[in-house]
């Protein structure tokens, strides 16, 4: 019934192609009212908004993935065709915005006829209404709109306009589905699928001929199409000689053929000037400046990490101090206040402090998408890319990683070869992630003086040498891999270059708020839990050991004649060395020793395979415990630590150094890897990721600590 | 610059330009119908990639990025 009346929440999809601001159009109309989840069963993200629109009950909007046509190559593409072929699936819209670039029209209405062909109740939205003043551009909607024999609303995402036209578009469509169904399809099957469709016609769950004839086309892989009825679908095809591809091109020329009259007679372009987007290619694309300008707006970017972000991190790091002798003051002492002062504080501060240079991070990001550089990018650097076994559009995935490697593996779901995108989301993790940032900062400062050399600061140009070694390690893991892998796909470039825009404020404003929040959900999530149960791991310990480590302590205190604070200060340790932290710490010493680790930062290393910025609000929890002063400073409490059995400090430079490599190469994040899972389809890819990252890790950090020690 | 009569559109040079004729590979036409370029279309080499491998290419009005081998499957007339 999902069709021919209103549901309780009536679905509307969005649906379009690449580069038609279909997720513009979605971001204006639902601001910051949005819903990521995945599709039900795969792996694709899905974003979904409420949408109220006078007279009809609320809309859930749905943004489809981006898809050319209903023959998919990616796995983006497939997820349309999937969801739109199945009319039973809880996803199946009751109507869809087909949204097209009106400047493009000639291509993206090969899908719609596709769409309409399937008997989904449609609403052609042209998209980019601003550009048909701006380029003089002519547009017979009424006339469109009658061949078509949909309602075409013009909009202007950008611009905001149009969207109370298309809500009442919307409303009229919901009420009366029934009289938007089409008489006469655009495209009726042929003699290559004549033969096949008379035999399946009856035995497929479809709603015309169209689709049942692609149900035959993409039986093989349709989560809907149960599997005695695929072989039934197979044999059939086999039986008739029915040749897939020829079928698709023969039914895309017809289409082309029939639409392209339309478009012909509905819009007239004016005149054919090189436009200011082919301009500007000739310089950014160009063969010597393109590369040039790139690295120096990746030099820019990181710059500005830093320079923009120290002024509102020193507002954090404050508020948190506060907030932490706040809580003091308020609880007096106790176990409950060490839990949320030494725990739980200490340990969001020490990586909320980085939000600034995240938010800073995906603002470059976005930007760079939204202009329609990362394409060039792309075009750019597929010659390389190729070389190593990955495609020019890893490009996007392994800039983005710097941001977060999750976003960035998703986005390889755009690279159509198998093997190209295993290897992209192989790899991407080595790049410097924002989490290790928090990391990176603590632990270059042990490692460099804070010292120039013409001009440059010594910490920086460790910090861009950081980021360096893990694209460069990203690059030869990839090589590496690509001689292991066989594979006989072929490989496709094909990446359309859209004309430069400048930004739609909004969207880059949305993606910065939505990926910021979800760090410090994610991130709040798991450092909370990891605080709570690591302070009560170093807190408590074996009753007997615990009692022989205070007995000992207050014998130390009395044989050396410590004062108050010294004596406390030895009871924490000898407590610490006795809790259950302590034991695991001591249990992976053994291992880590020929890196230049001890026990402490055993623990520390335990708990930052959960995610590694935790190591901060690790060391924040075993440093200041038992501590009497509100010191919230990790690094300060860093730099008293002495080796008991060298005399010299714990964090020396060699140390520093082995720490910051494991950092760089270590797979420390269970969000990637399952992200990695989910998108591989099984253990075997995060297992193998896990363990060379793990391995590479702990080779190149051993190395390191044996040369400088 | 026109293209020599009739070849495929790898035997190219930046500034040439012509119309397509046809796809000699249907496992590449159906994806490059997919994206708009299609016979009838003209097809204009604007430059190479900075690395190899990628060339800028103009189809009517709108620029992609192809590989050699891909336009290698392009006839132009």
């Amino acid at each position: 019934m999902h069709n021919d009346q209103i549901t309780l929440t009536p679905v509307v999809g969005l649906v379009g192609n690449p580069n038609s601001g279909k997720s513009s159009l979605f971001n204006l109309l639902t601001g910051l009212r949005q819903r990521i989840g995945n599709f039900p069963g795969v792996t694709v993200e899905k974003k979904s908004g409420m949408l109220h629109i006078d007279g009809v009950p609320e809309v859930e909007l749905v943004d489809f993935p981006g898809a050319y046509s209903c023959y998919p190559t990616s796995l983006d593409e497939r997820l349309v065709v999937q969801e739109l072929t199945n009319p039973k699936g809880d996803q199946f819209p009751d109507a869809i915005l087909y949204v097209a670039d009106v400047t493009k029209l000639e291509k993206h209405l090969l899908l719609f006829t596709q769409l309409r062909d399937l008997d989904l109740p449609m609403i052609l939205v042209l998209n980019m209404a601003d550009l048909i003043e701006e380029t003089g551009l002519q547009v017979d909607i009424p006339r469109l709109s009658k061949e078509l024999d949909v309602p075409v609303i013009p909009v202007s995402a950008r611009e905001g306009r149009g969207v109370a036209e298309l809500k009442q578009a919307i409303s009229n469509l919901l009420q009366n589905p029934l009289a938007f169904r089409h008489d006469e399809p655009f495209y009726e099957p042929g003699a290559l699928a004549r033969d096949v469709l008379a035999d399946l016609r009856q035995e497929l769950p479809a709603r015309n001929d169209y689709h049942a004839l692609l149900l035959t086309h993409h039986a093989s892989w349709l989560k809907h199409i149960p599997e005695p009825l695929r072989h039934k679908v197979q044999n059939t095809r086999v039986k008739h000689g029915f040749h897939s591809l020829r079928a698709q091109v023969e039914e895309t020329m017809e289409r082309y053929h029939t639409f392209e009259p339309i478009v012909r007679d509905s819009i007239r372009h004016a005149g054919d000037k090189a436009s200011k987007s082919d301009r500007a290619d000739g310089i950014l694309t160009h063969r010597i400046f393109g590369p040039i300008i790139f690295f120096a707006l990746m030099l820019l970017l990181f710059q500005a990490l830093f320079a923009w972000a120290s002024w509102p991190q020193d507002g954090i790091d404050w508020i948190f101090s506060q907030l932490g002798g706040g809580v003091r003051d308020a609880l007096g002492e106790g176990w409950l206040t060490d839990l949320l002062a030494d725990g739980v504080i200490a340990g969001l501060g020490g990586v909320l402090v980085f939000v600034p240079q995240i938010a800073i991070l995906f603002l470059f990001i976005s930007i760079l998408e939204e202009v329609g550089y990362m394409a060039r990018a792309a075009y750019m650097f597929d010659g390389i890319m190729q070389r190593f076994g990955l495609n020019g559009r890893s490009v996007v995935a392994l800039i983005s990683g710097h941001a977060c490697a999750i976003p960035a593996i998703m986005s390889t779901r755009t690279i159509a070869n198998w093997k190209e995108r295993l290897l992209t989301i192989l790899v991407t993790p080595l790049t410097s992630c924002s989490a290790r940032i928090p990391v990176y900062v603590i632990l270059i400062s042990f490692a460099v003086p804070q010292e120039t050399v013409w001009g440059f600061g010594y910490q920086g140009l460790a910090f861009a040498g950081l980021y360096f070694l893990g694209i460069l390690s990203a690059m030869a893991s990839a090589w590496l891999f690509k001689l292991v892998l066989k594979t006989q796909e072929r490989s496709f470039l094909m990446l359309e270059l859209p004309d430069y825009r400048t930004p739609v404020w909004r969207n880059v404003g949305v993606t910065v708020w939505q990926k910021t929040k979800t760090f410090i959900v994610e991130a709040g999530k798991i450092i909370l839990l990891i605080s709570i149960v690591l302070w009560g791991l170093s807190t408590y310990g074996p009753a007997a050991k615990m009692e022989a480590a205070e007995a000992n302590a207050a014998r130390i205190s009395q044989e050396l004649g410590h004062d108050e604070d010294e004596a406390a200060d030895v009871l924490a340790s000898e407590r610490l060395e006795a809790s259950y932290a302590g034991h695991v710490g001591k249990f992976i010493e053994p291992v880590i020793r020929p890196l230049g680790y001890d026990w402490k930062i055993g623990i520390a290393l335990f708990t930052s395979f959960a995610a590694r910025e935790v190591f901060v609000g690790t060391m924040a929890t075993i440093y200041s415990i038992g501590s009497a002063d509100d010191e919230l400073r990790i690094r300060d409490q860093m730099a008293k630590e002495i080796n008991p059995r060298t005399g010299q400090p714990v964090y020396n430079p060699a140390t520093a150094w082995s720490l910051l490599v494991f950092y760089v190469f270590a797979m420390m994040c269970m969000s990637t890897l399952a992200v990695t899972k989910r998108e591989t389809g099984g253990w075997k890819w995060p297992i193998i990721q896990f363990t060379f990252m793990t391995v590479l890790a702990y080779v190149s950090a051993m190395v390191v600590y044996q040369v400088l020690a | 610059m026109p293209f020599p009569r009739s070849t495929v559109a790898s035997n190219f040079v930046a500034g040439m330009s012509g119309t397509i004729e046809r796809f000699t590979n249907e496992n590449l036409a159906g994806k490059l119908l997919d994206i708009g370029i299609k016979p009838g279309s003209r097809l204009r080499i604007i430059r190479k990639g900075p690395f190899g491998g990628s060339w800028y290419v103009k189809i009517d009005r709108h620029c992609v990025a192809l590989r050699k081998q891909e336009l290698a499957c392009i006839m132009i007339k």
